[in-house]
């Protein structure tokens, strides 16, 4: 293992310019992934978590989108903002990526097995045989039944479990030292969700490949991360390990979306409760915590000042966004209290 | 594949003799008849004329008799030029029209393809901004007044170098056909420039486009492979209807460009009320058209597989 970080993401902020006006949609999130982690980063919808990875691998739409700042640095060397011919040194080679809706993310017109070569053709300069022959030892490697047949069919004639699974094949293609998983299983249904997950940690597991994957479902989260970064009006409001997120929440959102999670324990006959209001305008973001509005704690410093990321010095992978982790904040039922004093970030 | 193509040839054979029956009920719907014009009519000479050509009997008969001549090919004999039968007139004018109109069909896909491409890569830049006003000129402006200025422009041309640069007039060699041919062209490709456009526009926009970044291929492989494929299927789709406006609109070029095609006898034949002529050209008409909105059909199943297999 070297000094760095696989990667590295430091201080993102991301906008994009649209007729309402400026949308601050990331405001300096942090976050670093590790040689086969698998970070999840949740949140509801418009939180900025697709926004983040997609600027990192350079495809948001520029204009409107714009990176107005931070860095993100893949084994050590700076990939944000490079032109295309820069960034497709990385791109499909060093990092994989597959998408929300794997019916539309695909080419109609192009056979799978020839949008899975033209990756290999393209990074490793294989020829056209060599690529088929690896494209279909990949369709094998992602469960894909009866491959030789599949890789000259085109995606309208699979379903959309198999064109993730296609998908999936494709970005690993490369063999890349990370891939990202943009809502990997919204758009399918429950058994093939299982399915696609059971099969991106299998790979995972086997060639030490990092993922970081986003989604905003806590199920696919406890079923398949390690680590976990919860983000929230364009901020990561609480991060750590899997477990200190589950059973130790340090942030009013993090146990909202907790609590309004469906359990399958049979004597907690609760209720599920929904978080009330809606995120901010990140037209104009707050000037305090974004979360204030909502939160059923808040306090009057809350709805004035942006809280900084405590950390516990004990557990210094874990930290929240939240005054009531200040030192002499009163204490919340049901909330974790960080042991700390050490502050860093904003 | 082959269910397709029967399909689509079997019902074409529908539409030409709905064709051929609706032009045939319209044409005996116009008052008059073509012996009306002849010049020695006295009564009996009419009725002469009109027994031989089987004009006497009720028109229920002479459409038996008239679509079984056409079963077998035969279109007649025409009225009012003597001793001309409509297959030789159709034979001898009709590869002029139909060259003209290929020719016409193909600068006009050809360009549509590439200025569509073109504006949609620098929309909203110069180059976007003066195809796009040529484009509304050519759909609004019609195509005998680019006819008469693409000649009016040849004359001129042909002065100042004092040579024959490209003929003005008349028929013959290939350079006969290149300005009529383009000026046919004119309307639909300023068409197809912005339906390619639009096409190209929306297809950036696509899930699939991005997948295509994030695996790290080249601009210009994303635009040819990805983009370009896809962004053509709406022009294919437009391309059979379009050589109908092709082949109508070149009568009028035709005229004007002295070419000796078929659109003139069909004009003509309609003001004389050349019963056969009017028949055999509106249904050959009608049958070439139909085989090539078919012929566009089995085409655009080869660019896209989802019609190919379904």
């Amino acid at each position: 293992m070297g000094t760095h970080k696989l990667l590295e993401v430091s201080n993102l902020s991301v906008e994009f310019e649209t007729y309402g006006g400026v949308v601050k949609a990331v405001r300096g999130v942090d976050f670093g992934v590790d040689a086969g982690e698998v970070l999840a980063i949740v949140g509801e919808s418009g939180c900025g978590k697709s926004v983040t990875v997609q600027s990192i691998m350079g495809i948001i739409p520029m204009p409107p989108g714009k990176i107005t700042g931070g860095s993100a640095k893949l084994k050590g060397s700076e990939i944000l903002g490079l032109d295309a011919q820069a960034a497709n040194q990385f791109r499909g080679k060093e990092i994989g990526m597959i998408f929300q809706d794997p019916m539309t993310s695909l080419n109609p017109t192009m056979t799978i097995g020839a949008q899975i070569a033209e990756t290999l053709k393209v990074h490793r300069g294989l020829s056209t045989k060599q690529a088929t022959e690896i494209a279909s030892e990949l369709l094998i490697r992602t469960r894909i039944p009866e491959a030789q047949k599949r890789l000259h069919q085109y995606p309208f004639e699979f379903s959309g479990g198999m064109l993730q699974r296609a998908m999936i094949a494709q970005s690993l293609a490369c063999s890349p030292s990370l891939l990202i998983a943009d809502e990997p299983t919204t758009a399918l249904d429950v058994t093939i969700q299982a399915q696609i997950l059971d099969l991106l940690k299998e790979l995972q597991s086997r060639d030490g490949m990092a993922i970081i994957l986003i989604t905003h479902d806590l199920a696919v989260v406890a079923r398949t991360a390690q680590n976990v970064c919860v983000m929230y009006a364009g901020q990561i409001v609480e991060q750590g390990s899997v477990d200190e997120i589950f059973y130790k929440s340090a942030h009013p959102y993090t146990l909202g979306l907790k609590l309004a999670m469906p359990s399958n324990v049979s004597q907690q006959n609760k209720k599920l409760e929904p978080i009330p209001g809606s995120p901010p305008d990140l037209f104009s973001p707050p000037s305090g915590c974004g979360y204030a509005a909502r939160c059923p704690h808040a306090m009057r410093i809350c709805h004035k000042e942006n809280p900084p990321l405590f950390s516990d010095p004990r557990e210094p992978h874990h930290a929240a966004r939240c005054w009531l982790q200040a030192p002499g904040a009163p204490k919340t039922e049901g909330l974790h209290q960080l042991h700390l004093i050490a502050s860093h970030g904003e | 594949m082959l269910k397709y193509t029967f399909g689509r040839i079997l019902s074409g054979l529908v539409t030409i003799w709905f064709i051929a029956t609706a032009t045939f009920l319209a044409m005996h719907a116009v008052p008059g008849d073509p012996l009306m014009n002849e010049k020695a009519t006295t009564p009996e000479i009419r009725e002469n004329l009109a027994r031989k050509y089987g004009l006497d009997k009720p028109i229920a008969e002479q459409y038996v008799i008239y679509l079984g001549n056409m079963v077998q090919g035969d279109f007649g004999i025409s009225f009012t030029q003597q001793n001309r039968k409509v297959n030789d007139i159709i034979q001898d004018h009709f590869p002029v029209s139909a060259a003209l109109g290929i020719l016409a069909i193909t600068f006009a896909a050809l360009g549509g393809i590439l200025w569509g491409a073109l504006t949609a890569l620098y929309r909203n830049q110069l180059p976007d901004i003066i195809i796009m006003f040529l484009v509304i000129l050519g759909i609004s402006v019609p195509s005998f007044v680019f006819a008469a200025l693409g000649q009016l422009l040849l004359v001129n041309i042909n002065q100042w170098f004092n040579i024959s640069f490209l003929p003005v007039a008349g028929w013959g060699t290939f350079s006969h056909m290149i300005v009529p041919s383009l000026v046919l062209g004119l309307g639909t490709m300023a068409l197809l420039t912005r339906l390619m456009r639009s096409s190209m526009l929306e297809i950036v926009n696509e899930d699939f486009i991005r997948t295509a970044r994030a695996k790290g291929l080249s601009p210009s492989r994303i635009f040819f492979q990805h983009q370009l494929r896809n962004a053509i299927l709406p022009v294919v789709t437009v391309l059979g209807p379009q050589i109908a406006a092709i082949t109508t609109g070149g009568f009028v070029v035709e005229l004007v460009f002295a070419i000796p095609g078929l659109g003139r006898y069909f004009v003509q034949a309609v003001q004389q009320l050349d019963y056969t002529v009017i028949m055999g050209t509106t249904v050959f008409y009608g049958a070439f058209l139909v085989f090539m909105v078919i012929l566009v059909d089995i085409i655009y199943g080869f660019i896209d597989p989802r019609v190919r297999l379904k």
